[in-house]
């Protein structure tokens, strides 16, 4: 599925110093899989996330999705498995304002999909429903809780029917309550829908939630398989 | 939903900041639109003015030159007189096709015997005339009798009673002329004949009496052979009668010309200046704008946009807005012009005619495009620069 290999990443700060976000990291992801990856903040995490999805070019080192170096394709070519292959949960709200919650769910398909325009709106909704937002259609994201809104970008990135999920410390704003019901989605997702998770948090007790955790401090995995 | 629909959704998000560029749009086209108008008109005005004159040259007094243009161009009233017998010296002119007097009149200022105040008059010879009666000849089948006038566009008499008065004398208006923006549509045309019947009667009807001195003329009218050298003919005029001016049609009208130019050149530096702190302004809001959203633009090439799709949406914003902009800026400048040419022109000091159907659609096209155009260069920076940054790093506080 994905496919790390010796990847590094640097971050330039100003003419001569940089500083190493991901160091010689080398990680595989298999189908089906539900991966939590724990550690502080700055261990590197959401940056080994971004690189897994493409959203920044590695230093060094390779990112394979399905076989694919994502870093030999063109913009159109990556930005087109991303669409198809990747749905992104983000750690703040990523909601787009000026859009209705309906809106917000089918944005995906503008960048493609494999639904027939007929198809796209009536998956939206079914997407809405399992996320227990279905009379929410007509909502604006500044009318949600920051629960719903993340439900809202849950329900996003299934639009396209996507093979794995990245989560980027998905309950972070949230409370603990809502938190747990987010986790349970989740786990519900995976299991029902067989889609592969990965999912980054500082919170150590969500690491049961997962089938494989994994721990990365100053830019390395320092615990868990690799 | 598509990049068309998302862009109208952006833009309605931000009422201000599109209202900021839209304005910038607006200005800019507003004002591109109305100097091409005026200076088109202008123009166009002065041009037909020299056409309805049909003449190649015109011959006035020494120092009537400024008199006689103010008269055609403004319609403010000439007076002024040469002998009549400097028609037949002009004739026999080598190079010269044909000559014909005119008589330049106005009707008195705030009096009951004329219908009109300070209208300029202009009595031609129907014998020699070769401006008026082919045109009259055309439309009315013949000249024009005694009492018969033709009016410029702006001269009109009620419905089914075709009198106006002059001097106490009705005249009858069979036909007015096509307008050309200039003092000629506020003018009238008539024999000699009525002019001299108009003088006569005066004496008893009118409050104040048309005095046309005996044997004089006001102008002569030099239509030259083809293939004539007017400079080399207006030189043996002056050789022949020292006393006249005479002047090239196409030499016409040079002070308003120079007025126009000079006007232009201004209006040109402070289109400039408008069109450049326009660019600025929008590429500042487009970049405050970029900057703001950095976040939502790389949550949208996370979800799979590419580089390409982000730039294109940018640009999409930035040219509705330039459209909505320009297309009010244009609605209103037309309608400007339109409502307020007669003060324009006042105002100006030059004449003005609006354009035809086709003409002022391709002008206000180019109103349009320059918005368009101004706009898109604005925001073209930012747009590159946004949609090639890194989605991560966008999408970091």
């Amino acid at each position: 599925m994905i496919n790390l290999i010796e990847v590094n990443k640097e971050y330039q700060l100003g003419k001569n110093s940089s500083v190493s976000a991901v160091r010689g990291v080398s990680l595989q992801i298999s189908p089906k899989e539900f991966v939590i990856i724990v550690g502080r903040s700055g261990s590197g995490k959401t940056t080994l996330l971004n690189l897994s999805a493409g959203l920044t070019r590695p230093t060094s080192g390779k990112v394979m999705l399905d076989g694919t170096d994502l870093w030999s394709l063109s913009d159109r070519q990556q930005s087109f498995l991303r669409c198809q292959k990747i749905g992104f949960i983000f750690q703040f709200p990523s909601l787009l304002p000026t859009l209705t919650v309906h809106e917000n769910v089918i944005l995906p398909t503008v960048f493609g999909t494999k639904l027939i325009t007929a198809q796209v709106s009536d998956r939206a909704k079914q997407l809405l429903q399992k996320v227990s937002l279905g009379e929410k259609l007509a909502a604006y994201p500044r009318q949600l809780s920051a629960g719903q809104q993340q439900r809202v970008v849950i329900a996003r990135a299934l639009m396209n029917q996507p093979e794995v999920l990245l989560a980027d410390e998905p309950t972070s704003n949230l409370d603990e309550k809502t938190e747990l019901e987010i986790m349970e989605l989740f786990r519900d997702l995976h299991l029902s829908l067989g889609i592969t998770v990965v999912m980054v948090t500082h919170t150590r007790q969500l690491v049961s939630y997962g089938t494989r955790a994994i721990e990365m401090s100053e830019g390395r995995i320092v615990n868990g398989n690799k | 939903m598509n990049l068309f629909q998302l862009a109208l959704k952006n833009i309605s998000g931000n009422s201000f900041r599109s209202g900021v560029v839209s304005l910038c749009a607006l200005l800019v086209a507003a004002f591109a639109l109305t100097t091409t108008l005026l200076m088109r008109g202008a123009e166009n005005s002065l041009r037909l003015a020299i056409d309805r004159l049909g003449a190649d040259i015109i011959v006035v007094p020494a120092g009537s030159e400024a008199k006689i243009e103010s008269a055609l161009l403004m319609g403010v009233p000439a007076r002024f007189w040469m002998p009549q017998d400097n028609v037949n010296k002009i004739a026999v002119i080598p190079g010269i096709e044909a000559v014909s007097p005119q008589l330049y009149l106005a009707t008195l200022t705030g009096a009951d015997c004329c219908s009109v105040s300070d209208m300029f008059m202009i009595a031609y010879d129907p014998q020699t005339d070769f401006t008026i009666q082919p045109w009259l000849n055309q439309k009315l089948g013949n000249g024009l009798r005694l009492g018969e006038v033709v009016g410029g566009s702006y001269i009109f008499a009620t419905e089914g009673v075709q009198n106006i008065k002059v001097f106490g004398y009705l005249v009858t208006l069979k036909a007015n002329l096509e307008p050309t923006g200039t003092g000629l549509d506020q003018s009238m045309f008539f024999t000699f004949n009525t002019a001299y019947d108009i003088a006569q009667k005066s004496a008893t009807q009118a409050e104040e009496a048309l005095v046309i001195p005996p044997d004089s003329i006001s102008a002569v009218l030099v239509k030259a052979a083809p293939g004539s050298d007017l400079y080399v003919i207006s030189a043996q005029i002056m050789r022949e009668l020292p006393e006249v001016t005479p002047i090239l049609s196409s030499n016409m009208f040079q002070s308003y010309r120079q007025q126009m130019t000079g006007l232009l050149k201004t209006i040109l530096v402070i289109m400039g200046i408008t069109l450049g702190l326009s660019v600025v302004l929008i590429g500042l809001v487009f970049s405050m704008a970029a900057n703001e959203r950095r976040k939502e633009l790389g949550v949208i090439r996370a979800l799979g946009a590419t580089r390409r799709f982000v730039f294109q949406s940018l640009l999409m914003e930035a040219s509705l807005l330039a459209f909505l902009g320009g297309a009010t800026g244009i609605g209103l400048a037309v309608l400007s012009v339109y409502l307020f040419r007669k003060l324009l022109i006042v105002s100006l000091g030059f004449p003005f005619i609006l354009p035809s159907p086709a003409v002022l659609l391709l002008q206000i096209s180019i109103g349009l495009l320059l918005a368009l155009f101004s706009v898109n260069l604005a925001a073209l920076f930012p747009a590159i620069k946004i949609s090639r940054q890194d989605p991560a790093v966008a999408m970091r506080e």
